[in-house]
Formats: structure tokens, sequence, C-alpha cells
């Protein structure tokens, strides 16, 4: 194999200058003088029959420019084609508080405010539901006419024989666990500006989206466009975690206004608005039954999770299925059954979070797994082991796994926590927990399936003898553009600094389907490799010519195009580029990835979600320090080892693991967004408490490098992998700790002093009894 | 009710009619387009909008502008000298400090306050001086990183 | 996306003569000093004030005097001050740690101790937006009738949040207060009253101008219950001071904030020389969770506000003797 020149050595980000210099230009930061200030009107119930929105007074004020309701848009809008059931403003009915119901674009920003207090509202108040308990109860009422029980999706799969299963297994456990809503929390907070230019009846919209293209399909039919009008821009995001992987309310709603206005709106929404768009990870139940023989392999497991997915579809039936495709792919499981509910409620619509679907199901599966392993006498890392996969293979359910590292994750972080010598030998109070996860590179069939490429990739070379990477691939901070550059610069042995990548403007760039799944390393790199290897024969070519010698004895390394043994006759980059413009003129090639048949999945109903070119493995070991009296938790240390195949740039991998894994934290100690009758009881970083730098603990990674035979250079996904191996790890640390097995997200102190104050009693009475 | 206010941002002096109400934040990136201050949350939750007053990390949002009469203010933009990036800019830089980059003037701004006070700080008080600095990125892992590696620079950082 | 905030004149007086005067002449004016509280307040939409008062410019309260009288801080003085100041931190600890306590560094760059001790009680349903609080129909604290936290109370439940209160009441520190009839000196405890609405004594048309702390020979702690290391108000916030006798008993001081609508004072008993500890602290334990009554006023439940509380007080005054 050729020595690597760019991929695999650590890389600042292409676009890291503009970040810690201020230049880099978000979506808020787009004002300009010229602009009208867009405010949303929000419903103050949580169900109720709209029976006047009266604007007439707002309309009156002095600068108000424009105001739309939900009569200005009678097309539903959603990131499934089929379940979308979303108005961007409400109309006939409301079904949850803080849904949109009128916007105004106004001449500043108290203007807008004062408007919204002159809107007249009169709604019939219907009775709501907030639990998924409440939404199934028999006599609940109804979100959406058809969805008796207000279910949106129920899912039942099964895989081999499952009573047969659990009947040879030596150890059965069974248990429910219930984890809290929780928030992706992206510090960007969700901002829109929609410019229309009513002459030409074009719109152009700047969004903070991971999803441009979807934004864009979603204006076109919301609007009623012809889509070869509107023009999406992505600037600069910061952040997404799964928040912006579907059109926004309020992306359609300035793009309304700016044509309502005949101009240019900024929608920059508050915080707390951020946690009523939600999109977050659904409260879930999950009953977890797992069977184990003696020495801990696998016999059978049976799941059962209930989310409450909020009051409209989004990605819900996604979300629902990913947590079932998702109980394989990691162990051998023997035989499985999964019941998935996901029920609507009357709270902000759930969606995407990193780990989209899995990590309730994984945290619950991982926590059965160790407590098992407890009462076998078997050590936590032996019964993973024992129950290894074997790449090449596809699970039951048709999953596709090319690349396995999982044991060779298990080794580093057991080796680097100390683990043999240290689990069961601390202190009262401190204690060591492990756990491991997966997650999909790339779903390999889009939500939009339209028989093109999965991604597309265009590169041109110019007079100037630069490189201009074109990309859909929205760049939300994960360092997606810094990839396609390496990608070109590694295949055209040319330095980064040669490259422009320019991203995610739908009338220069190539469509791409967006930052979601872990996709864009996996797809996209493989379509900027094709357009690179496309390049590169031309100038081979061209190199060639010039040298008068056969295109296979040309060799080109460090910007320099030679003959082996000769170097003296070597040809500049530039030259070689000059040359291959000679013939043709500016060059443009195209590399496109498709994902192979075999990758979508098995042939069951659901069967292409959780499908994907390759799996990313983790492990993770975590220590942790349980103040008993106080029930509050510190994390020391985290050990954590992923297998991403191959990591095109170690610098970024590491930062990805961290973040996931720190993100796992957050879920795990002290994030969820509850609401009081409704109403966000967490819409502000007081109360959603994600963790600051001061408790949060050092994480110790390393990388582990299978090689997958599909991906880019090797690569599969690294961003999302490790998130869901924390929560389970830390709860195991927790019972290693204290005792105490924790059947609850996220270990709040108070939570977990009312657990121990409640095992302790237990643990008396035994004693007593005995 | 417009007042004159006189002050220096970022080295240069300036002079403005604002009102009353106005905030720093809104002052710094509407009236002089210094955009790279952020707005993260409803007011003084995350850090993001920090910028020195007098050499002191502030919050810009539940700052008054009005009380900067007479003050010196340092933003993001004010870091680098002649197009060349500070300590700080170029740890952040090469260490992956910053990944989508929302949060990382501010917490740029926080770790100049810090390293002003005590220009080497052990990791306990670099978590201490960037407390208010919420990321959702990093995990702080390479922030923390990304400090010391400035700190080991001096503050003219060689490229 | 930030809410506009409301308009307003802006005062900036150079003396606290000319705050009093300001304060006389223009009816219904707040006095803002940091911001840090009122500022993040206003953009909620918390304050409707047409004219603020900025005691920032008054070069006079930002004077800390220390001598073996005892300890004077000037209302002004920021926290980060309070909390770098080597002689505070070595004789009245618990002030030190209370300080540095306080949300997160850059609002401590600004907050003031007078700030800090008149900073607005707060709600799950007061500390909300306009939206927010509008949407169900507000509450007793502010434009509305009824207490969400308990419906059937004739008085706001808001709790009183500041982390320096009890840290100065264990020392039994006295507050100077500015007004149209001079200076007034009074406890600190008696600043404060239970109703969340109204839970200063403080007149419209007074400030207060500084702290005094009597000399002392205590040691002290404080430390505060929360979720995370930064940013945090207190779940609950415990200070205790401990002074040995010449008899060789313990005499022990604790207050507490975060869990009533005021700052709170704990009654304990002296630790008696040959006492048996064990049994002293149980009771201590008690006496805590009696004590205190805090309320649904936060997402964390109120239970576990009063049991932790008493944990961290019997750990904290273990700590000192």
């Amino acid at each position: 194999m050729n020595v690597r020149t760019a991929a695999g050595r650590a890389q600042p980000l292409v676009d890291g200058i503009e970040k810690v210099t201020g230049r880099a230009r978000f979506t808020g930061d787009l004002e300009t003088g010229n602009c009208l200030i867009g405010r949303i009107l929000r419903s103050p119930v949580s169900h109720g029959r709209i029976l006047r929105i009266d604007t007439a007074a707002a309309a009156a004020l002095d600068g108000v420019v424009a105001i739309v309701t939900g009569a200005d848009c009678a097309l539903t809008f959603g990131v499934i084609p089929i379940a979308m059931n979303e108005y961007p403003m409400a109309r006939d009915k409301v079904r949850y508080r803080g849904e949109p119901l009128a916007a105004v674009a106004a001449v500043d920003a108290a203007t807008a405010e004062a408007a919204l207090e002159l809107i007249e509202l009169e709604i019939e108040a219907l009775p709501a539901v907030y639990t998924a308990t409440e939404a199934r109860a028999p006599d609940a009422e109804q979100l959406h006419e058809g969805k008796p029980g207000n279910l949106e999706r129920e899912v039942h799969h099964e895989f081999g024989d499952v009573k047969a299963g659990f009947a040879q297994a030596d150890l059965i456990h069974e248990q429910v666990f219930e984890c809290a809503e929780v928030n992706h929390a992206q510090m960007e907070p969700h901002a829109a500006l929609a410019e229309y230019d009513p002459e030409r009846d074009r719109l152009t919209l700047h969004s903070v989206s991971q999803v441009p293209f979807y934004v864009h399909l979603t204006l076109a039919r919301c609007l009623e466009m012809d889509s070869a009008r509107i023009r999406v821009v992505k600037p600069f995001v910061g952040g997404g975690f799964g928040a912006r992987t579907e059109t926004l309310n309020f992306e359609i709603i300035a793009a309304l206004l700016a044509r309502a206005a005949g101009g240019k709106v900024m929608m920059r929404l508050s915080r707390e608005e951020n946690f009523l768009t939600h999109r977050g990870r659904p409260d879930t139940r999950v009953r977890m039954k797992i069977g184990l023989s003696k020495s801990g392999q696998i016999t059978a497991v049976s799941c059962e999770a209930v989310m409450a997915g909020g009051a409209y579809a989004g990605y819900g039936l996604v979300t629902i299925l990913y947590a079932g495709a998702l109980l394989q792919g990691i162990y051998r499981v023997g035989a499985v059954k999964f019941d998935g509910y996901r029920v609507y409620t009357n709270t902000p619509p759930c969606g995407a979070m990193r780990g989209h679907g899995t990590v309730d199901v994984r945290h619950a599966f991982e926590c059965v797994l160790d407590r098992m392993a407890r009462d076998l006498g078997l050590d936590p890392f032996a019964v993973r082991r024992a129950n290894l996969l074997e790449a090449p293979m596809f699970t039951d359910n048709g999953l596709m796994i090319n690349s396995y590292g999982l044991g060779e994750c298990l080794d580093k972080v057991e080796a680097a926590s100390d683990w043999q010598a240290r689990k069961g030998r601390m202190p009262l109070g401190r204690g060591l927990g492990m756990a491991c996860s997966h997650y999909v590179s790339g779903a390999a069939k889009p939500v939009h399936w339209t028989g093109e490429p999965h991604a597309v990739v265009s590169m041109k070379l110019d007079f100037d003898g630069s490189v201009t990477v074109l990309t859909g691939a929205s760049d939300i901070g994960q360092g997606s553009s810094t990839i396609v550059a390496i990608a070109a610069a590694e295949i055209l042995s040319i330095h980064m600094d040669r490259i422009r990548v320019v991203s995610n403007d739908s009338v220069i760039t190539p469509k791409d389907n967006g930052s979601y799944s872990s996709r864009v390393t996996f797809m996209v790199g493989n379509a900027a490799i094709e357009a690179a290897r496309a390049l590169r024969e031309k100038l081979i070519n061209a190199a060639a010519a010039k040298l008068e010698v056969a295109p296979e004895d040309i060799t080109c390394e460090g910007e320099s195009f030679f003959v082996e043994g000769s170097t003296q006759s070597a040809l500049s980059f530039h030259e070689v580029a000059i040359a291959a413009l000679a013939r043709e003129g500016t060059i443009t090639v195209k590399g496109t990835f498709t994902t192979p048949q075999k990758a979508q999945g098995g042939k069951h109903r659901g069967g292409a979600v959780g499908s994907t070119m390759g799996f990313s493995y983790a492990a993770q070991v975590v220590e942790v320090a349980v103040d008993a009296e106080t029930g509050q938790i510190h994390v020391e240390k985290v050990w954590a080892a992923l297998d991403c195949g191959f990591a095109i740039n170690p610098l970024a991998v590491e930062g990805q693991i961290e973040g996931s894994v720190w993100m796992g934290l957050g879920q795990a100690l002290s994030e969820e967004t509850r609401y009081v009758e409704g109403l966000p009881a967490h819409a502000n970083f007081l109360d959603y408490r994600f963790p600051t730098i001061v408790e949060s603990p050092d994480i110790y990674v390393q990388i582990v490098e299978t090689i997958d035979p599909l991906g880019p250079f090797g690569a599969k996904e690294a961003g999302e992998g490790a998130l869901s191996g924390f929560p389970p790890a830390l709860v195991n640390a927790v019972g290693d700790a204290i005792g105490l097995d924790a059947n609850f997200l996220p270990l709040t102190p108070d939570r977990v002093l009312a657990a121990l104050i409640k095992y302790q009693k237990a643990a008396r009475k035994k004693e007593a009894v005995t | 009710m417009k007042r004159i206010i006189t002050l220096k941002i970022n080295g240069a002096p300036v002079e403005d009619a604002i009102d009353d109400n106005v905030l720093l934040i809104d002052y710094l990136r509407g009236a002089r387009h210094l955009t790279g201050t952020k707005q993260g949350c409803d007011g003084g939750e995350c850090g993001a909008c920090t910028v020195l007053v007098d050499g002191r990390a502030r919050l810009s949002c539940i700052t008054l502008a009005a009380s900067c009469e007479g003050r010196e203010v340092e933003t993001i933009e004010g870091q680098a000298t002649n197009g060349r990036l500070s300590a700080l800019q170029r740890a952040f830089h090469q260490s992956l400090g910053a990944q989508c980059g929302f949060c990382t003037p501010g917490m740029i701004m926080a770790a100049d306050a810090l390293l002003r006070r005590n220009p080497t700080p052990d990791d306990t008080q670099i978590k201490a001086a960037l407390g208010g600095n919420l990321c959702r990125c990093t995990g702080y892992v390479k922030i923390i990183r990304s400090v010391r590696a400035a700190a080991g620079m001096g503050r003219e950082a060689a490229p | 996306m930030s809410r506009a905030l409301p308009k307003f004149r802006l005062l900036r007086p150079e003396s606290v003569e000319q705050a009093l005067d300001a304060l006389r002449a223009t009816p219904g004016a707040r006095l803002c000093a940091g911001g840090t509280d009122l500022i993040v307040n206003m953009r909620r939409g918390l304050v409707a004030a047409e004219t603020l008062v900025d005691l920032s410019g008054i070069g006079d309260l930002k004077t800390i005097g220390m001598d073996e009288s005892g300890l004077r801080i000037g209302a002004g003085v920021t926290l980060r001050d309070l909390a770098d100041h080597a002689g505070i931190a070595l004789s009245y600890r618990a002030i030190s740690q209370a300080s540095r306590a306080v949300a997160g560094p850059s609002h401590r760059e600004a907050a003031t101790i007078g700030g800090n001790l008149c900073q607005d009680t707060r709600c799950l349903y007061y500390n909300q937006s306009h939206w927010w609080r509008k949407s169900t129909d507000f509450c007793l604290k502010y434009r509305g009738d009824i207490c969400h936290v308990a419906p059937r109370g004739k008085r706001c439940r808001a709790a009183f949040c500041g982390d320096l209160a009890p840290a100065l009441m264990v020392y039994g520190a006295q507050v100077d207060i500015a007004g149209p009839k001079g200076i007034r000196r009074i406890a600190l405890t008696d600043l404060y009253r239970e109703d969340g609405t109204d839970y200063l004594t403080l007149g419209r048309d007074e400030i207060v101008i500084a702290v005094i702390v009597p000399p002392t020979d205590a040691a002290s702690v404080y430390d505060k219950i929360r979720v995370r290391g930064a940013i945090d108000f207190p779940l609950a916030g415990v200070a205790v001071a401990c002074l040995t006798t010449p008899d060789g008993a313990k005499q022990i001081s604790i207050a507490v904030t975060g869990t009533n609508s005021r700052p709170v004072g704990i009654d304990v008993p002296p630790l008696q020389d040959r006492e048996d500890p064990k049994a002293y602290f149980a009771a201590l334990g008690k006496r805590m969770q009696k004590g205190v009554s805090p309320q649904r006023t936060t997402t964390i439940a109120p239970h576990y506000r009063r049991l932790s509380v008493a944990a961290l007080a019997m750990r904290l005054a273990r700590s000192l003797i």
C-alpha cells in the first residue's frame, strides 16, 4: 500500500481559522440594515381547537410589515414522505404548548414583539396527554385523526425462535428502564434569513440546517414554488446533533414572511424557542429481557420500547425502527423479539438525536447484561467477549457487517483502565463500570428515495492551479469539509493549501442528502475519492503526453509528476494542470457513491432502517465516585476506544469520540426536558443542565482501525458510536460503587438519593429476615 | 433616550450615540458589526458572549453598553495582530479546541482573561476560569488542551 | 432573538447621595449594580422600570476595610474581588468560599456583594419567558393572582438563592443602609422576610451600602448542593461557623440559602466538651430538616433539598470540629 500523505494525519479543520477569529459567519450574523425582524406567536395551550386568530390590531401597528398565520399555508410537511402531518403554523388544532400559530415581520424586534401581543386568539381547550401512558389510556383524547390510541407507529419484529432461545438460557433477567427526554442543546440557537424577490419570484434562504436539500424540497412544497426558484444556503452552523436533520417550522415561516413582505426577514429563535422546536430524544420506557447461558452466551433477547414522541410524526417511525434494528449488529444475540410503540403526546415533537433510536435501548441492554454477568460470576468484559461477532457477516435482520473491531476496543479500554487489577477492589463509594455500543455509518437507504447516487462531489481545476471541491455535505462542526479536502489531497498528492472547499449553496454545489446518521465521511468521503481519482487520471494523462511516456509510467508524488528513475524531467503540479487544461479548458470532474444493494437491509417491513455499509464499535470504562449522603455522582475518568475503520483525520476522530462520550455523560447525569402541564420546565441553560467544564472528566481516547473494505480509505463513522455506551457504563459503575442498580436516566442527585434510600431500606429488611 | 458613549474597542477609540437600554452584545454586533461575539442563550447562562472589559471577562449579553463609558472593550476580533493569530487562537485552531466554533470566541476571551492573571495555569485553574463557558461539541477535553498549549506558547504565537 | 429590553432611562450617579436623590426624584426607579440578576430578569420581561439607577460608578462602594474592629465590605465590591481578598480567605473562609461559589467566573467579575444580598427570589414559575408565564396566567410574584407552587397559600414561595447571605449571617454580619433619613445599621438577617414577593425589608428609597462583619476567631465553611460544578444556583447552600469557647464547647452557627424565601439561620446548641458527637450530629441533622421548608420552586424535588441540606450541614459542621 502507498504511504499516505494526507489521510491518517492529524489536521486542524480547514475552516478553523474562521472559527477562532470570529470571522465565521453563522446565520444569525448575516443580518443587514434592511432586514425585517421575524417573531413567532406560539400556542399558550397544549391541545385545542382554534376558533379565531385575529391579526387586525397587530397589522395596524406602525412598523409591522407582514403577518402570516396557518391560513397562509395549507400544506403539511415532515421528513418522512409517508408521515407528513405538521403545518408550519397550526390550522384548526394546536397540539402542543409552543406550537406556532402566527408570525410577524416588523421593522425591529420591539415592534414585532409588541405586534404578537396584539394578536387575538380564541382557542377551545381540549384534554391533553403528556406521557405515553396517558396517551395510550383507553379514554385518552386523540391528537390525530386515524391514529387511535395515539399510536403513531408500532413495530413487531421477531428473528429466530425467541421462545426456544429463552428455554435454552440458564439465567433470564427482565427489567424496565425509564429514560428521560433530552435535547441537543447545540450552542447556536436556530436562525433563518429569508429573502424574497417578488420581481423574479425567487426565494433565498440561509439557515442553520443539517439538511439543506430537505429544506429546499419542503420550501418548494409548502410555498408552492418551483424548486428552481429557490436557493438554500447553509452558512457556518454551530452544532446540530440531529436538531436540524429535518426541515423546521421556523424555516418555512421565515420564507412565508419574506414572501408576504416582499423582502428580507431575519428569524432568530430564543433558547426557549429552541426547546419548543425540540426534535430531541424521546422519553423512552424500555423493557429488556435477556437470556444467558452459564458461560455468558446470549440465547435470546426480547425488548419492548415505548416512546413519547410529541405532537407530530417527524422522524418518529425511524426512531422506533432504529431502536429495534440496532439490538443486532454488535453481539451474537440469539433470537430477537422487538415490540416498539411510538406514541403521540401534547409536547414538542421529538426527532433524531445523536445515536438516533439506539441510545436508550442500548442503555437497558448493557445494564441488564452487566447485572447478569454479576449473577453468573462472570467479568463484564468476559460476558461481552463471549458474544463477539465475526466479520464479514449478515445479522438475522439483514445488517451487513464487513469490519468489526469491538474485541480490540475491549482489550484497549480494559488495559488502559487497569480494569483487572482495580475492579472490585475499590473503596466503598468508588466504582468502575463498562459498556459497549455501535452505530451506523450512514443509512443505506435515504428517506427520499429517488434512485440517485447517495452522494456526489464535484471538483474543479482551473488556470490558477487550485483545486476547488464542491460539496453539498453540511459541515456543522464535525469537520466534514476537512474530510473531503483530505480525500482530495491524498488522491491527488497535493498540499491541503491548494484545495478550497465550497459547500452548501444549492446554486453551486451538488445536492447532498445532508449530515445525519453519520453518513458523510462514508458516502461523501467515497464520492470525493472517486472525483479526485477522475481528476488524477486526467492529470496523469496530460503529464504522460508531455513526457511522452505511457500514463502507467507516471508517478505522482508531492505535487510532482515524473517517470520513475528520471526525476530531472519532473513536472510540477501547475505545469501538468496547464497541460491538462490545454486539452479541454477548465476541468470539472464528479465522483459519486451509491450504497450496494446488499447493504440495504432485510426484506421485512422497516428493514431498511438500521441498514448501513458499516458499523463503528466502541467500548468504554467509566470510573465514578458516589456521595451516598447527597446522591451526587462525580465521574473521575473515562477510557474509550472506538473502531472507526480508519481515522482519516485522527484529531477530528478524537474530538468526535470525546464529544459523544461527553454527550452521553450529560444524558446520564443531568440532562432532561420535563414539562409542567405541557410547559417546558427546562427551556434554558440553567435548568437544562448539560455539564460545565468543571465537572467534565478527563476522557482518554484510543482509536481502533479495522479498515472497512467499503469505507473511504477504510473509514467508518466516528461521531455517534461512543455515545450510547456512556450511560450504561456509568450506571454499571454506580452499581459497583454503592450497590445500587439504577433503572432510570438521568441520575440526578435527587433521583439517586431517593433510590438509594429505598435500596438501603430493602437491604435492611432482607438482612432482618435472614 | 440616546446618549453619547466614548470607549475603546479593540484598542481604537470609538464614539457612538446609543439608547440607554442597548446591551453591549447588541451594540457590538449591530452598531460595530463585530459579529464574532455570540448569543447562545436567553441571557447570562452560556458564556458565548464573553468579552473583556478593562481586561476582565464579562458577559456582554447582560451588560449595558452605556455602562462601558470610558472603558476598554476587547472582542475576539481584537485577538489577532495584523492578521496573525494570537497564541490562544492558534492553539484552539491546531488542537481542535473549536469544533462548531460557536462557543469559541467567548471561550478564547475567557481564557485570555485567565492567562493575563495567571500565565501558567494548571488544569484545575483552567476549569475554574472557564466554568461559565458552555461548549456542546468538545466535551472540553481539547479546550483544556488548547489553553494549556497557548500558555506554553507565550503571548505572541509563532505560526 | 434576544428579546428587546424595555425602554428605560439609565442614571449613573457617582455618589451614594446622588443615587439617593435619583431614587427620590424618580419613583419606581430600580437599582442596578453588576446587572447579573436584574438585566437577566429584564430580558425575560420580569422588570418594568422606567429608570435604572446604576450603582457601578460609585467608587465609595467598592472598598474593603479589614482591621481589629472587623471587616467592612462596600456593597459595590465585586464577587471576584471578594474572592481574591487574601485576608478574607484567611479569617472569614465561608465568605470567600461563598463568593467563589456564585454562578460562573464572568458573572463574578460584574456581580457585587450588595447585588447578591438583594438578589431576586427564584421560582420555576417565575424565571420564565413572558410567553411561558402568560400561558399559565402569571403568578403571585408578578402580575398574577395565585402561587402555582402552593395554590392554596396566601404568599409567594419563590426561593432566595443568594450564596453570600448565609456565609455572612453565621458571623452575625450587619448591613448599613443609606436612606432619606441617613444611614441605619441592621442585622443582615433582618434585611429579609419570608415572602417571595416582598423578601427584602429595604425601602424603595434605600440602598444597601456596606456589610459589616465583626472580628472573629471562628472557623467557617460554605458549600452548596448543585447538580453541576459551576453556573447553577444553590439547590441548597449551607454556611457553618464554629467557635471554641474557653470551656472547650463548640459554638456552632448555621445558615442556609436556597430553601426558603429568605436565608434562614438555624438555631443549634453548642457541642459540649464531653458530648457524644454522633448523637449531636444526628440531632443537628434533624434540626436542619425541620428548620428549612423547600418548595416545588425548582425542577429538583423539595424532599431531596431537605435531605441534602441536612447531610451537607452535618458534613460541614463535622469538618470544623
